[in-house]
């Protein structure tokens, strides 16, 4: 690998520091998959809870787990959790007002 | 107790009806009123512990209407359809040879059914053969819509009911589910992980001997390498060296396949993809000559061409192969000009490249770099986007997604190439024409633009001075005192003349030199 020259090519004087490249400048190359199942996952629950619907409530459990899968790590964490304590309390609020089992659609 | 205490009621009343007015009838009315409020109090009381009688056999016979619901329902409770039999208060009474047990009631249940039944239908039973008893006319006629017995339908029990957990199938079915997630999750982010540690031992070495800051989140105070990755995502990790000479920083993103998400993780068996590694230098202005230069896959190249600004611009022709230079047929070439491409390609680089061909996504070499191509509402941006001199490698993982640790020492002779093409490239001078054309080229380029944007612009200008007529009539408009409205109003309409002369001057001008 090592070049001809035996110089040393580190400059410590040249040292620039690190800028994280910033996203209104490239807003395409933004994953937004954490965004869409965070959106996803709180209209289910609001479904589930509102019209008492078993499969929405679950439905949004997994939005949520999927979208805190996907989250970049400077990312709100209160934003997750709040998302994923809405969605099981949709799960526990559906089952509370009708304990029965849930139907399979078929 | 209790006939007795009815007995002395009705002797009571008897007495008193019988005995008519009269003060001794007063007075033993009076004598005799709580008395007769005593023991009414009794069978009122006593009625309620209907358990504690000891003569049970007695109740059916007799005919008071607070037994009269036990005593008809003897005749018509069991054939009613889905009426379970009398709770066990109202039970002894159906049973009466039965009631060898004191106290406690035996229910006979029928099949099918549990203890707990309807008390709604109970009521109406009570109420109705109620009022078959006070009612004598309407018991024969509610008798007519009962004798019929309606065959005995057994409802099953409502599944919420039922002790097994079975019934819960689809939620156990979804618990698992999550499980799953979650276990693919903790997985997923493991194996990330030590693919990147595993890159980034592999690496250390090579790096830390060319840069003098290797490893920097940006937040330190001081500029001290950190010697570790940082970490974006569960999937993305970057890197940022620094400090040496022919270049300002490298940063370089390890992009993996997002193995934590299930859903990709099923998506991925059906379009398989692979982990990649890029790699973005960038330069100081005295680091490179002016050129813009790339080679990788064809399909690559397709995209860059459409997507990335400076690449759509400046080469303008198809991806080339790359044959000439003895490189796969895999491989395909964009370049500005071919000088470029003679200069970029010497015989080492294209050593590099035909042995690690498989690896190799995309190189790009650029001094106009900006990023993909803007598109703004407006339609167009109104300034030349920001330029940067820039290389960029995009490589890929062997394995195809099944990568182990071990895979990533075979991106190692890569970053060498890397590293040779830095210097390479502060090396690398376009002669005296090639510099003349990139000139050209570069000119050509931003005179288009202007062109593009020439209308916008113009607009733009015309909604300005729009703006500023406006602003200056509000200002008159607002002058309290009429004298100084008057002269700003003169001025106004002065300096409008002044223009309407100029424009004219240049249309009689622009006239005489077509002419």
């Amino acid at each position: 690998m090592s070049s001809n020259n035996m110089a040393d090519p580190r400059r410590q004087n040249k040292i620039l520091r690190y800028k994280p490249p910033t996203t209104e400048t490239n807003p395409t190359l933004e994953d937004p998959t954490p965004d869409y199942m965070n959106l996803l996952g709180m209209i289910f629950s609001m479904c589930g809870l509102m019209l008492k619907l078993k499969w929405c409530a679950w439905i949004a459990v997994y939005c949520s787990f999927i979208s805190f899968a996907n989250s970049r790590s400077s990312e709100d964490t209160k934003q997750m959790m709040s998302s994923f304590m809405l969605s099981i309390s949709a799960v526990v609020m559906s089952y509370l007002q009708n304990p029965q089992p849930m139907s399979p659609p078929w | 107790m209790r006939i007795f205490g009815d007995c002395l009621r009705a002797d009571i009343v008897t007495r008193i009806q019988q005995e008519g007015s009269g003060s001794t009838m007063r007075h033993l009315s009076i004598l005799l009123l709580p008395l007769f409020l005593l023991l009414l109090a009794f069978p009122v009381s006593g009625g309620r512990y209907n358990d504690d009688f000891d003569d049970g056999e007695d109740l059916a016979d007799f005919d008071d209407n607070d037994f009269a619901e036990f005593e008809d329902m003897s005749d018509d409770a069991v054939p009613e359809a889905g009426t379970a039999p009398p709770p066990a208060r109202g039970s002894p009474s159906l049973r009466p040879d039965e009631d060898e047990d004191e106290n406690e009631a035996t229910v006979e249940l029928e099949d099918g059914q549990d203890g707990f039944d309807d008390s709604d239908a109970q009521d109406q039973d009570i109420y109705s053969k109620y009022d078959q008893e006070e009612f004598e006319g309407i018991g024969d006629m509610e008798k007519t819509g009962h004798p019929m017995k309606d065959p005995l339908i057994i409802h099953t029990v409502p599944a919420h009911l039922q002790n097994s957990w079975e019934s819960y199938y689809m939620e156990i079915l979804m618990v698992t589910g999550l499980l799953a997630y979650i276990m693919n999750y903790i997985i997923g982010k493991n194996k990330n992980s030590r693919l990147a540690q595993s890159w980034f031992n592999s690496h250390r070495e090579l790096l830390e001997s060319n840069f003098a800051l290797v490893g920097d989140d940006g937040t330190s105070k001081d500029a001290v390498s950190t010697g570790k990755l940082n970490q974006e995502n569960e999937h993305i990790y970057n890197l940022w060296c620094s400090g040496r000479v022919c270049c300002e920083g490298m940063l370089i993103q390890l992009k993996f396949l997002k193995r934590q998400d299930l859903l990709n993780v099923l998506a991925r068996m059906m379009r398989p993809t692979c982990d990649q590694v890029q790699i973005k230098v960038t330069l100081n202005d005295e680091d490179m000559d002016t050129f813009v230069f790339a080679v990788g896959t064809k399909k690559a190249m397709g995209r860059l061409q459409k997507e990335l600004q400076d690449l759509s611009e400046f080469c303008g022709d198809k991806p080339k192969s790359g044959a000439k230079f003895g490189l796969p047929d895999s491989l395909a070439i964009l370049t500005e000009m071919g000088e470029v491409t003679d200069g970029v390609m010497d015989n080492k680089m294209v050593h590099y490249i035909t042995n690690h061909a498989d690896k190799i996504e995309s190189i790009h070499f650029s001094d106009q770099f900006s990023g993909p191509k803007v598109m703004q509402e407006e339609g167009q941006p109104l300034k030349l986007p920001e330029t940067k001199k820039t290389l960029l490698f995009t490589f890929n993982v062997p394995g195809m997604g099944n990568t182990s640790p071990k895979d990533m020492d075979a991106l190692l002779p890569l970053m060498n190439m890397v590293i040779y093409s830095i210097d390479k490239v502060k090396k690398l001078r376009l002669n005296r024409e090639g510099k003349m054309k990139a000139d050209r080229n570069r000119a050509r380029v931003e005179e288009n633009f202007l062109k593009q944007t020439h209308a916008q612009r113009q607009e733009a200008a015309q909604t300005r001075r729009e703006e500023k007529k406006r602003a200056e009539k509000e200002r008159i408009m607002n002058e309290e005192d009429p004298e100084r409205q008057r002269r700003l109003e003169e001025a106004a309409q002065r300096r409008e003349q002044k223009k309407i002369e100029k424009k004219q001057m240049k249309m009689k001008q622009i006239k005489v030199k077509a002419m």
